[in-house]
């Protein structure tokens, strides 16, 4: 029954063991290869844009005819293992993708190298986008694209509960879950209560109060009256039976929102094309709006993917050069035509690709107005820690003895 | 890697009182007039013959064992991933810091439920499966054999589809045949109080066909003139299970129940794919919280830990079954 799991743990055991012998041998600066010689570089791309990411190489390569582009895709599902493994036997590409909320750890692990910034401008990118990368005012990776939350919730069940209205408020948002509910649909608004990456669903309560996840001094912030005032927030869509209490592992909400089921969510710009695509008989009764606002405002956040270059590499330059041709205004606007994701620097949203949309400016608009999840090396146990607490909450808990009980749980994880 | 060991180490015990006739002990091959020098041309053959055998094992299974226990008594963390040799002795801070941790000790009482629920009831099932088949279904014999034991070799993933589908709340087969016959079914993955039992029940379907294969086989080997005589004797088929096969199963009996129980107490695939260990951890068994530390958050000592109790727990339970199964006809 067990034993993938147990021949898992031996395999990994074995890896990190034999990287006893193997850690110290880790390549220096010394040997670097000049951006103009005949090379390779290599690079891990995540999932489905790893296919992409091919394609623009081969632009690349035209360009730059003595450097060619290995693209090695992975599964965002293991990409933290499989990293973290290379990592300890020394065998991490030249390059890759990494996704916002795995930059703390690798910047921990000290495997990153930092950011030129002579060559990188931070101004050129949405803040948030970038402070992602910082830790002591180092800069670690340089944005590539970003994801941000935005709120998909049905027009046609909207208008015919009489709420015509854009919901601009929570308190909006939390009346029109409620006349969903009377008009016939099972749940007035998907709300993930717990479970992994539920994190993503309470951030928008927590930052839109003005909220943070690390305060000023450096420790968690988790029960400071915004973040109080956040759980209670979240909570009351399960106490007024709202939302489902309970996460089915695997539940696909786009079919619930096609069946009008669940009339409305919060989730990233790869929606838009997933709707269009698998619920297209609702083509044009959708719409996309900005978070809703708290008292401080509509805030989202921002996840997406950096390009990082890992100090062991022996081929900087290179990846210096290619992770430039990736994130000049151009290409940006071209990745997101090819892959629908949002470019991470600002001047490409001026492209004509980026033009005649609906739904972008929705988008454009959130990411100036959103912050970043902050890099910390424990990220994963962090979130996981938000996320039993929203499902104690979800399922009645206080929140203010939540938040209290989490801030506890969560101060080792953070500063070490 | 723990419960490896411990399984062919019960394999080879459980097998052995099925196998090797009442008394008989094996005599030693070559035992008195064994040569002093160990490499001789024919030992060398002999050891060449297991070299590759021996490779692996030491590669594979002896390091990673060592190494984990060794590993269970430092604090490896992330860091260390990188510079293995910076991880500090730690000693039994792992360990004592399990018995305070209330997520582990959670793990332990569900995987404990599990077991305790799930294995008499696949035995109990495999039992079942297995008389009937026997003796009562002729014709639709290899059918039902077939049937039973294809869940065994099914993909974990295959079997998470087709059981999502037959919990699924809205348009699951258990919720539509009670929404037919006009009564709601609740969510039962969802459901604190149900899920368990959900991936239980899930966990004996999977499983009872390897019980019945084994049952199947103790069933053939016992001599048709015991029942003969129980039968002339006046024994009813109720009576005849009870007094002749219950008893004469018990070599096999000993085996599928170390197996089973050594399998439920490892179990990590249900709820890994089921569940994620929700709702509220009630489906959280100890080696997919193994994991979780070890692999989400490189917890790697902890996780050590872990594996380490887990198969003190699982050599206990083992050696427990041992005794109280025991053959006393012999």
């Amino acid at each position: 029954m067990s034993r993938n799991a147990l021949s898992r743990t031996t395999i990994t055991a074995t890896a990190l063991v034999l990287s006893l012998g193997l850690a110290a041998c880790g390549g220096g600066d010394g040997d670097q290869v000049g951006a103009d010689a005949k090379q390779t570089l290599t690079i891990w791309g995540m999932g489905e844009e790893a296919k992409r990411l091919e394609e623009v190489a081969k632009d690349f390569t035209e360009k730059h005819p003595n450097i060619t582009v290995k693209v090695t895709p992975v599964g965002w599902d293991v990409v933290g293992q499989k990293m973290t493994s290379a990592a300890a036997a020394g065998t991490l590409p030249d390059m890759a993708q990494m996704g916002s909320t795995m930059m703390g750890e690798f910047i921990a692990l000290d495997a990153l190298e930092p950011v030129d910034e002579k060559v990188f401008d931070k101004a050129d990118f949405f803040p948030a986008t970038w402070d992602n990368n910082v830790v002591d005012g180092v800069s670690y990776g340089v944005p590539w694209y970003a994801d941000v939350r935005a709120l998909y919730y049905r027009t046609d069940i909207a208008e015919k509960a009489g709420k015509g209205k854009e919901p601009a408020t929570w308190d909006e948002h939390h009346a029109l879950a409620e006349a969903y509910k009377k008009n016939g649909a099972t749940w007035g608004t998907e709300l993930q209560p717990g479970s992994t990456g539920a994190w993503q669903t309470w951030l928008p309560f927590l930052y839109s109060e003005g909220g943070e996840l690390i305060g000023e001094d450096g420790k968690p912030a988790l029960d400071s009256p915004e973040a109080v005032r956040a759980f209670e927030r979240f909570g009351s869509y399960f106490e007024d039976g709202l939302a489902k209490k309970n996460f089915v592992v695997g539940r696909d909400v786009a079919k619930d929102f096609g069946a009008g089921k669940v009339p409305m969510f919060m989730s990233g710009p790869w929606m838009v094309q997933n709707l269009d695509e698998q619920q297209p008989q609702i083509k044009g009764k959708w719409k996309v709006a900005p978070l809703p606002a708290g008292s401080k405002g509509s805030v989202s956040w921002v996840g997406g993917s950096s390009l990082v270059t890992f100090k062991d590499s022996a081929h900087k330059a290179a990846a210096e050069k290619f992770t430039q041709f990736l994130t000049t205004p151009k290409m940006q606007a071209h990745w997101y035509e090819i892959s629908k994701s949002l470019p991470a620097n600002k001047a490409a949203w001026n492209e004509p690709e980026m033009q005649n949309s609906e739904t972008l400016p929705v988008f454009e608009k959130s990411l100036d107005t959103a912050k970043d999840v902050p890099p910390l090396e424990k990220w994963t146990e962090f979130a996981v820690q938000i996320e039993e607490a929203m499902e104690k909450v979800a399922r009645g808990a206080d929140p203010a003895a939540t938040a209290k009980k989490l801030q506890k749980a969560t101060e080792g994880l953070v500063d070490q | 890697m723990t419960s490896a060991v411990t399984e062919a180490e019960t394999e080879d015990r459980a097998a052995r009182p099925a196998k090797a006739p009442a008394g008989v002990t094996a005599g030693q091959p070559g035992g008195a007039g064994r040569r002093p020098d160990r490499l001789s041309r024919q030992n060398l053959a002999g050891w060449l013959y297991s070299t590759p055998f021996l490779a692996f094992f030491l590669t594979f299974m002896a390091f990673p064992i060592v190494a984990t226990l060794l590993m269970s008594f430092t604090d490896f963390g992330l860091r260390h991933v990188t510079h293995p040799l910076d991880a500090e002795w730690v000693g039994l801070d792992n360990y004592a810091a399990l018995l305070q941790d209330d997520k582990f000790l959670t793990a332990l009482f569900n995987t404990g439920y599990f077991v305790v629920l799930g294995v008499p009831l696949t035995i109990g099932c495999g039992l079942v499966a297995a008389v009937l088949l026997n003796s009562g279904i002729d014709r639709l014999r290899t059918f039902f054999r077939v049937g039973f034991y294809v869940p065994v070799v099914t993909a974990i993933v295959a079997v998470a589809v087709i059981w999502r589908f037959v919990l699924d709340p809205s348009e699951g087969l258990i919720a539509g045949l009670g929404a037919q016959l006009g009564f709601s079914t609740p969510d039962f993955l969802a459901s604190e109080t149900l899920a368990m039992p959900s991936l239980i029940v899930m966990a004996v379907w999977r499983n009872m066909g390897t019980a019945m294969v084994l049952f199947l086989a103790g069933l053939q080997a016992i001599p048709a003139e015991v029942r003969e005589a129980a039968r002339i004797d006046g024994a009813g088929p109720l009576q005849e299970f009870r007094r002749i096969t219950v008893p004469l199963l018990r070599p096999t009996m000993l085996y599928v129940s170390v197996m089973t129980t050594i399998g439920f107490l490892n179990v990590f695939e249900e709820p890994f794919v089921m569940t994620d260990g929700g709702p509220d951890d009630s489906t959280l068994t100890v080696s997919l919280h193994m994991y979780e530390e070890g692999f989400r958050f490189f917890h790697m000592g902890s996780a050590s830990a872990m594996a380490y109790v887990l198969f003190t727990v699982v050599l206990a339970v083992t050696l427990l079954q041992l005794r109280l199964l025991k053959d006393k006809t012999r």
